[in-house]
C-alpha cells in the first residue's frame, strides 16, 4: 500500500501541474472571457485529487505483466474520464455546448494521461539506466 | 538436537555428520541448506534428481506452493521455500526482486522501465523478469554495493 500511495503521490503532483496546463489552453480556446475567483487556484488539486484515487484502489496482489499492465492503466483511465464528466457536468441538460465541453474536457484528459505516462516513463528510464549501469560495476566486482 | 562444532588439522577435508534417528524432512532441509551453501541446489525435472550448480540459476519462482528453478533452458522442481533460499542464497550473486521470484544478478543483462515504477531485468537467455516497486530500493543498494 506505501509504494501505491508514493505512487498516487507522484501522479497527483503531474497531474495537477498539467491540469494548469489544459485549463490555460482550453479556457484560452473555448471561453476566453471567462472570469474566475480564487476557488479557480482549488480546481487543478480537486481533479488531481479524484484523478489519482482510482489507482489507490487498483493494485494487484500478483504482479502484472506489462500488457496486463497496459490494460490496468486503460481501465483507470476510462474510470478517471467518468467521474471527472460526471464532476463537472453532472445534472446539466445535454446540449450541443456541454457535449463539446465534455469531448474536450475527454480529449484532454487522454493527452494529460499520456503525458503523464511518458513522464514517468522518462524518469523510470533514466533510473534503469543508472541501474544498468551499477549491475554492470557490481557484475565487474564480483 | 544437540550442534557440536569441533575444529579440525587444515590437511583434513571439512565435513559435516548429522547423528540422527531417522532421515526426515528436517534432516533433508538441513542437507538442502548446506548444499547450497556448498554450490548445488537439489531439484527434481521429469522424476529425475538433479544437482544444479548455483552459479548456472538465472531465477527462482514461487508459484503456488511450489518452487521452480530456471537455467538458461530447462526449468526444475525444488523442495526448498523462496524465503530459504534467499536467507541461503543472500550472501551470493542473488537478490529478491519480487514477492515471487530470486535473481541471479550475474545473468542480467540489462535493467529496463517495466511502468508503473516498476523495473524489469533481461536476462542473458532474454527471458524477462519484472522487479516489483517494493524491493527498488533494495536491489539499488546491492547493486551499489551497499549491502
Amino acid at each position: 500500500m506505501k509504494e501505491r500511495l508514493v505512487d498516487a503521490l507522484r501522479s497527483f503532483f503531474i497531474i495537477v501541474t498539467l491540469i494548469n496546463v489544459a485549463m490555460l489552453v482550453l479556457g484560452g480556446a473555448l471561453m476566453p472571457d471567462q472570469k474566475f475567483g480564487y476557488e479557480a487556484f482549488a480546481y487543478p488539486l480537486i481533479y488531481g485529487a479524484v484523478t489519482s484515487i482510482p489507482g489507490l484502489f487498483m493494485g494487484s496482489s500478483k504482479e502484472l505483466s506489462i500488457p496486463q499492465t497496459i490494460v490496468r492503466d486503460i481501465i483507470q483511465l476510462l474510470l478517471i474520464i467518468t467521474a471527472l464528466l460526471v464532476i463537472m457536468f453532472g445534472g446539466r441538460p445535454v446540449d450541443r455546448d456541454t457535449v463539446l465541453s465534455a469531448a474536450s474536457v475527454t480529449v484532454s484528459v487522454i493527452i494529460v494521461f499520456i503525458l503523464v505516462s511518458l513522464i514517468r516513463w522518462i524518469l523510470d528510464s533514466k533510473a534503469a539506466e543508472k541501474m544498468t549501469a551499477d549491475l554492470e560495476a557490481y557484475q565487474r566486482r564480483s | 538436537m544437540d550442534i557440536r562444532i569441533q575444529k579440525i588439522d587444515e590437511t583434513g577435508t571439512e565435513y559435516i555428520e548429522i547423528g540422527c534417528y531417522k532421515v526426515d524432512g528436517r534432516v533433508q532441509d538441513i542437507v538442502r541448506f548446506v548444499k547450497s551453501r556448498q554450490g548445488s541446489i537439489d531439484a527434481v525435472k521429469d522424476e529425475q534428481h538433479y544437482q544444479l550448480p548455483i552459479t548456472d540459476i538465472f531465477y527462482l519462482e514461487a508459484v503456488d506452493d511450489k518452487t521452480f528453478i530456471y537455467l538458461k533452458k530447462d526449468c526444475y522442481e525444488t523442495r526448498g521455500r523462496l524465503y530459504e533460499f534467499e536467507s541461503s542464497l543472500s550472501d551470493r550473486d542473488f537478490a529478491r526482486i519480487s514477492k515471487s521470484v530470486i535473481v541471479n544478478l550475474m545473468k542480467v543483462s540489462a535493467i529496463k522501465p517495466a511502468l508503473n515504477g516498476r523495473f524489469m531485468c533481461v536476462l542473458s537467455n532474454g527471458e524477462k523478469v519484472i522487479i516489483s516497486r517494493k524491493y527498488v530500493p533494495d536491489i539499488k543498494k546491492k547493486l551499489k554495493g551497499e549491502e
